[in-house]
């Protein structure tokens, strides 16, 4: 028999007991692990999705520029044109390595959706040049799994050609060759243009927004919306990006009228102090949380020290020394951190998809793709936490129990 | 007098005060004792009369507010709390009339637990020859809540015996046995004084019970009130 064993064993005796003080600790490693985890795969998943973008440096129309990246990121409304000579102008900067011109709209597609839910009424229109905008994204390639074969871009000139991304071919179940009917609203029109498109490709998935829009050729989609000297971004690569030339870059440009510049990394950071409010929130739960874990974990020792008063003064009477009733009573403190870090560790693991799916359900992220990564550096440090938990709850309660008379102990273990 | 009977255990002037609200309650008021080895010793008495403060403060778990007390010649008075487990360690094994046996443990596993306090390897051989001599062989793998209070008794006799004890010190030992495993654990104590040498020193409130031993020290008011011889007592009663 070993103190460990004993410890071990001695935890079972109120199995009810332990295994609510277990899950009180298994809950609060779950919340801080998960946290942990949120807190890394949401920012890889922030600078994941803003890497696919292609761009470093975004040329748009004065506003919010945070919510004008945002709206690259995940879709959105508002939109604001700058006029479609700033392309040319900027385009001779001698900074530049490359840089593509960018027209977004929204349009309905109730008319041929075969879902009815408002979700799915509006979809991504984005103008591209071809060329420019697969040298900004070279990643991108067509699917070519069954109905997907013959994926191709289309033709520049083309009025009624169209490629989807993968998730929005695949919500919509459109295949190459199939036809897909939007209706727009052009700019200063009051009648809709009903429009009819023919499919002649749908893109690989890419994890990023790319995945749920709509490509139309840039001179065309100009022309639908009514807006044929107009864009909504330059996606812009610099020959060097560093905060110097970036700041060179903004001066020359900043010049123009009604335009400003953004840098993506400006926008990372813009977008992690935006979750950041959610993130204390969350961090504040899990302190409460823990800090109840441990209130019950030292009031648990404690009644089952007070329980077992007379068997400690036998344990005394018998020849056990301060330091062995102390290292006993610790260990099994320890024993149920230990326990409970592995099992919140668990349910951390296995409730990530969850806690993922609650966290978008509450919250605009912003990104797409996974936002909780847990790694084992978390799953450690939570282990090593709740060791340090179980080291200073265990004090008490052990102490209480090695300060214990023997004679007193039997006494009143007696009574 | 040889070695076997030699005096082991020395109380002179033994007392024992404390106080209860206004009141000095003298548990144990000014004892003479010694104890010999390979003898049993009852401590008789009424309720209140000392006979379980005396025992205490015999056992090294009390200490003694006036007199002195030696055990195997070290005098025990001003001695630390872990000196004193020092003392008690390998000298007494003790017995109470809770049994105390760890609900998870096994009975072979709550024998072996004081052995885990003296950090001393565990033979499970030996272990099976304590429980041998109780009677418990074929328990050794039950768990205490599968055992009769007097099955549990002997387990916890099993456990002061395994660390190989000088005295066993037993304080009302058969208060929760019917009179058959009372009679059965008085049996054992006699056994162990007769066949392994041991010093039994028990109190009770069971006269029949009592006058078993070879020496009854009978206690009131915390005094010696007499002692007398055990067989001789025991056939003069009877």
């Amino acid at each position: 028999m070993r103190f460990v064993s004993l410890a071990y064993k001695n935890l079972f005796r109120r199995p009810v007991r332990f295994g609510l003080t277990v899950a009180g600790i298994a809950l609060a490693v779950a919340v801080a692990v998960s946290l942990a985890g949120f807190n890394i795969g949401y920012q890889e998943a922030i600078e994941r999705s803003i890497d696919r973008l292609g761009f470093q440096v975004m040329i748009m129309a004065k506003g919010c520029p945070y919510e004008a990246a945002t709206m690259m990121l995940k879709g959105g409304t508002g939109l604001l044109y700058l006029p479609s000579e700033t392309y040319e102008t900027v385009k001779a900067d001698p900074n530049i390595q490359s840089i593509t011109p960018v027209f977004i709209g929204i349009a309905e597609k109730e008319i041929t959706s075969i879902r009815d839910d408002s979700g799915s009424a509006y979809a991504i229109v984005a103008g591209v040049e071809v060329d420019s905008y697969r040298e900004m994204k070279p990643w991108l390639d067509f699917e070519t799994e069954k109905g997907f074969e013959g994926g191709r871009w289309f033709d520049e000139n083309s009025e009624d050609e169209l490629v989807m991304g993968y998730e929005a071919a695949t919500y919509e179940q459109r295949k190459v060759g199939d036809t897909f009917m939007a209706t727009i609203w052009p700019n200063g029109r009051v009648d809709p243009l009903v429009k009819q498109f023919r499919i002649v490709g749908v893109l690989k998935r890419t994890g990023t927004q790319d995945d749920g829009t709509v490509y139309l050729p840039l001179k065309a989609a100009q022309k639908f919306f009514n807006r044929p000297d107009e864009l909504t971004i330059l996606g812009i690569k610099l020959e060097e990006f560093s905060g110097s030339k970036l700041q060179e870059f903004e001066s020359r440009w900043l010049k123009l009228p009604e335009v400003q510049v953004v840098s993506l990394e400006q926008v990372k950071g813009t977008l992690v102090m935006l979750i950041g409010t959610a993130q204390a929130m969350i961090a504040a739960v899990a302190v409460i949380a823990i800090v109840v874990a441990i209130i019950g974990v030292i009031n648990t020792i404690l009644m089952s020290v007070y329980e077992r008063t007379g068997e400690i003064g036998i344990m005394k009477a018998i020849g056990a020394f301060r330091g062995d009733i102390f290292q006993l009573i610790w260990l099994e403190t320890l024993a149920v951190c230990i326990l409970g870090a592995l099992a919140g560790s668990v349910l951390a693991m296995v409730g990530s998809s969850l806690v993922e799916v609650a966290i978008k359900a509450l919250i605009d992220i912003g990104v797409s793709g996974s936002i909780v990564t847990i790694t084992w550096d978390i799953l450690a440090w939570a282990i090593a936490g709740a060791l340090v938990i179980g080291f200073f709850a265990g004090l008490y309660p052990a102490w209480r129990a090695a300060s214990m008379m023997p004679i007193d102990a039997i006494r009143e273990g007696i009574g | 007098m040889n070695s076997s009977n030699a005096v082991i255990m020395e109380a002179r002037d033994l007392k024992r005060h404390y106080r209860r609200g206004s009141e000095i309650v003298k548990a144990v008021d000014g004892i003479d004792l010694d104890i010999h080895g390979g003898e049993m010793i009852s401590i008789l008495g009424p309720s209140g009369s000392g006979k379980t403060t005396l025992i205490h403060l015999l056992s090294c778990l009390d200490s003694p507010t006036e007199g002195t007390l030696s055990v195997m010649g070290t005098p025990v008075a001003g001695l630390t709390e872990d000196q004193l487990t020092g003392i008690r360690r390998g000298t007494l094994g003790f017995v109470f009339q809770k049994f105390y046996l760890l609900p998870t443990l096994t009975v072979a596993e709550n024998v072996e637990l004081p052995l885990m306090f003296y950090r001393q390897p565990v033979s499970r051989a030996a272990t099976m020859e304590i429980l041998r001599m109780v009677g418990l062989e074929d328990r050794a793998s039950h768990l205490p809540k599968e055992l009769s209070g007097g099955q549990m008794q002997r387990v916890a006799i099993a456990r002061a015996l395994i660390v190989r004890p000088k005295i066993l010190i037993a304080d009302e030992p058969t208060g929760n046995l019917d009179s058959e495993n009372g009679h059965a654990i008085f049996e054992l104590f006699r056994s162990l004084v007769r066949e392994h040498g041991i010093t039994v020193l028990v109190t009770t409130h069971n006269l029949a019970l009592g006058y078993q031993a070879d020496r009854i020290v009978t206690l009131q008011d915390g005094r010696v009130l007499q002692e007398e011889k055990g067989p001789k007592a025991y056939q003069q009663v009877h």
